[in-house]
């Protein structure tokens, strides 16, 4: 059974395996002996080969949080049937997700609008700049998520267009 | 009292007040708590919901709730804070930075409400809060600006002026601060779209659209001084900070000394700062900034009426408590000492912990705060207003957390801060903090040779490095033996190997 993680923008596909005291990492070609013991103040030591390695791990759902030689990683677990659906997922220009996190300033729009590709759909703001959001495509807006003065996190959906419609 | 030391309980038993409320939030209003109660004093906070579980409102002798329709709308509700004050008792408050620390109206509402600002006389926040009026007081006095136009001088005009002005030229909102709504024009052919760009954002951050534009000076570096005066007639300054490096016009790195004065210089820079708080008979804490050219010279850009962020390598290399220096002034007190008494040794620099993406263009995140392990250690500092189980959202500043390091010397800062950074564990929200390292890591800034731009000419040092294999490897190990699902797996399934034991090889 292949597992994967997402590190940065690239997947890495992994395995795990018990060995004999602990456990063995599958990845690429390559089989390496790991372990992980857990102190109490959250410090732990992985065993990597013959390396041991102090770090310190947290998890939020999916979300795995490594603190390893003075810098912090974040690596989400893609769980098997998340990552089909994705490969026959519909067409992500239906949403309109936020670039970053940030508040609305105005939006231009509204359901059953019908906008064209680059006109401007709202206007949000964040790090004190503003960003202006552009259609995508030409298209019907099928939802409006925010009103303004309201705040999202990054990839909040801001907006939805209607799916493309078949050519008759 | 001959040197600026920390007031005595006597002295402070003297003070018309014996309560301390701060406006604030976040690191700035544990800082001030932290003062205010090593004085003896009882220290209140006000908060709003979206803050309870933070570090100012549990150490606070009274935390008291105002609402808002947003959280920032709260603290920035004055009649909500001088209520709070007065509820619980407090006879002063402390502003901090931003929100309604250089506000008029709030500093005349306080006072008229029989409460102490813990700040300047209000014509004063008027006088350097409006970025025009201010520069051309300064410029009355004769101290050196840098070529401008002002759109208030005659608006009809205002964009012919400001061509004449030059590239490359800053547009900046007359109202605004911290880098808001401010545009660089290099081709004059877009001049009049950025004025108008610029306009919406200073309507909209300060409700005003009036501009002014001045000469960029290429690759500057931003110097400013920290200046005290009690409005009785004593100012001295407290050196210099250098604050060049800077990502979108706010500051990441602040040090002091600034490497790139010598003695001569920093005298001259520190004692015209010092004349411009002079000529207010500048009641308060203070700080004169000022863009400062390759070649030396130095003009005026504005001076902010209140505690800065960066006010911590000040004291570091000083010993000066600047908040107990507020208080006292605030009180009533004079000074006490002259220039001669302010004396600094060592080299002090503060790193600022952005929640933040720097390898996407800086961009804000945000997460639950799962792990925090600040770093410990001689001349190691770390002013932060989150706690462990806490959440970094979008709702404020992305700026978490300080540190701040002070070494013998400059290169001694330096090593302390990359030790500091390497033991600094924040789990669960992205920082800036391995992007600190690779920046005080860098030649450039390690021989101190950097400038406002420093960054933007360096995009790499933001920049993610490929990691190397063994570093891949660790982390998917770690990841794997924390992933439920996996595990399970890997103990449900009887191994061949694992069963045959010793057929490794």
């Amino acid at each position: 059974m292949h597992h994967a993680f997402k590190l940065g923008d690239a997947e890495h596909n992994v395995e795990l395996s018990r060995s004999a005291d602990a456990y063995r990492l599958h990845l690429g070609g390559e089989v390496i002996d790991i372990d992980l013991k857990t102190g109490a103040d959250g410090r732990a030591w992985l065993t990597l080969g013959k390396q041991h390695l102090e770090v310190v791990i947290a998890t939020r759902g999916d979300d795995v949080f490594v603190h390893l030689d003075g810098e912090a990683y974040q690596l989400r677990y893609e769980h098997p049937l998340d990552r089909l659906a994705a490969q026959s997922g519909t067409s992500a220009e239906d949403s309109i997700l936020a670039p970053m996190p940030g508040s609305i300033v105005s939006v231009a729009v509204k359901a059953g609008d019908s906008v064209v590709k680059g006109q401007t759909l709202l206007v949000m703001e964040s790090m004190k700049m503003e960003t202006t959001i552009g259609s995508p495509r030409d298209g019907v807006i099928a939802g409006v998520s925010f009103e303004p003065g309201q705040t999202f996190d990054r990839d909040a959906l801001l907006l939805s267009l209607e799916p493309q419609e078949k050519a008759a | 009292m001959t040197s600026p030391s920390f007031p005595t309980p006597e002295q402070v038993s003297a003070w018309p007040f014996d309560c301390v409320l701060v406006a604030n939030r976040g690191e700035i209003a544990v800082r001030v708590l932290r003062t205010v109660q090593q004085l003896g004093m009882r220290g209140a906070v006000v908060y709003h919901a979206a803050d309870r579980g933070t570090a100012a409102v549990q150490m606070a002798d009274h935390a008291i709730e105002i609402t808002g329709g947003t959280p920032v709308a709260a603290y920035l509700d004055g009649a909500q804070i001088i209520a709070a004050a007065q509820a619980c008792g407090a006879g002063a408050i402390h502003p901090g930075y931003g929100f309604l620390s250089e506000n008029k109206t709030f500093c005349e509402a306080v006072e008229a409400a029989g409460i102490r600002f813990i700040g300047p006389r209000p014509e004063q926040i008027d006088l350097m809060g409006d970025k025009v009026r201010a520069r051309n007081f300064v410029e009355k006095g004769g101290f050196p600006v840098a070529p401008s136009a002002i759109e208030d001088d005659d608006p009809a005009s205002f964009v012919e002026r400001a061509r004449a002005v030059g590239a490359p030229l800053l547009i900046k909102p007359s109202a605004g601060g911290g880098g808001k709504g401010m545009r660089i024009v290099r081709d004059l052919s877009v001049l009049e779209q950025e004025i108008e760009r610029a306009r919406s954002e200073g309507q909209r951050y300060f409700g005003d659209g009036r501009l002014y534009v001045e000469r960029y000076i290429e690759n500057p570096r931003h110097i400013e001084v920290q200046v005290l005066g009690d409005g009785q007639g004593g100012v001295v300054h407290v050196f210099e900070r250098e604050c060049s490096v800077q990502r979108r016009f706010q500051k990441i790195v602040e040090e002091t000394p600034s490497p790139a004065l010598d003695a001569a210089l920093r005298e001259k820079i520190c004692e015209t700062a010092a004349g411009i708080a002079r000529s207010i008979d500048y009641r308060n804490a203070g700080t004169v900034e000022f863009i400062f050219g390759q070649a030396g010279e130095f003009y005026f850009l504005e001076m902010n009426t209140r505690l800065q962020v960066e006010h911590p390598v000040t004291e570091e290399i000083t010993g000066i408590d600047l908040v107990a220096q507020q208080l006292r002034i605030a009180a009533g007190e004079t000074l006490g000492y002259t220039q001669a008494d302010v004396t600094a040794q060592g080299h002090s620099i503060e790193l600022r912990i952005y929640a933040e993406d720097a390898a996407r263009g800086y961009t804000p995140t945000t997460g639950p705060v799962l792990v925090l392990h600040p770093p410990q250690g001689e001349g190691v500092r770390w002013d932060s207003g989150i706690l462990q189980g806490g959440e970094v959202t979008s709702a404020f500043d992305p700026m978490i957390a300080k540190l701040i390091v002070r070494g013998r010397d400059r290169a001694d800062a330096i090593a302390k801060a990359d030790r500091a950074l390497r033991d600094t564990v924040l789990l669960g929200c992205k920082t800036n903090t391995a992007f600190l390292r690779r920046l005080i890591g860098h030649p450039a800034f390690v021989s101190g040779d950097v400038h406002t731009g420093f960054l933007d000419a360096n995009p790499q040092i933001a920049a993610e490095p490929e990691l190397p294999m063994q570093t891949v490897q660790a982390l998917l190990a770690a990841a794997s033996l924390s992933t439920r699902p996996m595990r399970d797996m890997a103990d449900s399934v009887p191994d061949m190997h694992a069963a045959m034991g010793g057929w490794r090889n």
